[in-house]
């Protein structure tokens, strides 16, 4: 897949799934990388990334088994951006899908 | 690969990074070897789902150059602009003006001002001696005599005495604010002589 393409759409993925609740990094780089064939390490960065840009903020978080683990959290600007990126998303699989699926002409 | 070696390389190919910035990046793989570990994953199988550590440090650095200039990068770019950045000659810029003003302003004029606000501390604080022996020697004098004086001359030596601690008080602040403003100018002074304005 296209680099630039594949980063934008990781975005996306990232941000939702830190929609409902916070997360940390070893719990979202499992669920994406089994989803989408992506390796783990990827998703760091990206996390990184989205922390600079100021849509998520990170915090510690003890937990039973093994040292604390870095928990991401969405932040309102991270909110807007999902839900203007989940916009376009949608725009564009729809248009895709017609031209793909034979329905647009 | 086992966790040390993956840390290692990671490390060293994120080299141009800040070391702030790699230490924090790798405690991030470091908690996520932990908690693969403890999920009873071995280390090889670790390294092999986090993929090759100089493509991801690719990534980090793509974005390090994407972030501070626009710049969209490639691998080959990105490669490309780290050798350009490292071999870019260093551009010698002309210092003589600055220069010639640091010297000429000090010598015709700050050493002047320098001198003046130290020799007046220095003399402040003569003051402050000359107080304190005042009011020990009048101490002494009422010790040596036993008349009805003797409770006025204590009054005046603690009178003394207490101009003399109030002095050396406003003195020290006058001293510290004189060694910071000089250290501050001579900083300047340095970055002036060294690089311009």
């Amino acid at each position: 897949m296209n680099v630039q393409f594949k980063k934008g759409v990781l975005d996306l993925c990232v941000l939702s799934m830190l929609k409902d609740s916070d997360q940390y990094g070893y719990e979202l780089a499992n669920t994406l990388s089994a989803l989408i064939q992506i390796s783990d390490g990827t998703v760091y960065p990206i996390l990184r990334k989205l922390a600079t840009d100021g849509m998520v903020t990170t915090y510690l978080q003890e937990s039973q088994s093994g040292p604390p683990r870095k928990y991401y959290k969405l932040t309102g600007l991270g909110r807007k951006t999902l839900a203007a990126l989940l916009e376009e998303w949608l725009t564009f699989t729809r248009s895709v899908n017609q031209i793909v699926g034979g329905d647009g002409k | 690969m086992t966790k040390d070696e993956y840390l290692a390389m990671l490390k060293r190919e994120l080299g141009i990074l800040g070391d702030a910035e790699v230490s924090e990046i790798c405690s991030d793989f470091e908690e996520h070897f932990s908690i693969g570990l403890s999920q009873g994953k071995t280390e090889h199988e670790i390294s092999a789902e986090l993929g090759d550590p100089r493509q991801v440090a690719e990534t980090y650095l793509s974005e390090n150059i994407e972030k501070t200039s626009g710049y969209r990068a490639t691998p080959e770019n990105t490669a490309a602009v780290t050798q350009a950045v490292a071999s870019v000659p260093k551009t010698e810029k002309d210092l003589t003006g600055p220069r010639l003003f640091v010297i000429l302003f000090n010598v015709l004029f700050m050493v002047w001002v320098a001198l003046s606000v130290y020799s007046a501390i220095l003399s402040f604080w003569a003051a402050t001696v000359g107080l304190i022996i005042a009011a020990v020697a009048i101490f002494v004098a009422a010790a040596a005599i036993s008349s009805a004086a003797v409770a006025g001359l204590i009054l005046l030596g603690l009178a003394l005495l207490f101009f003399a601690i109030f002095s050396g008080i406003i003195n020290f602040f006058l001293t510290k604010l004189a060694v910071i403003a000089t250290r501050e100018y001579l900083k300047w002074n340095k970055k002036v002589y060294n690089e311009g304005f």
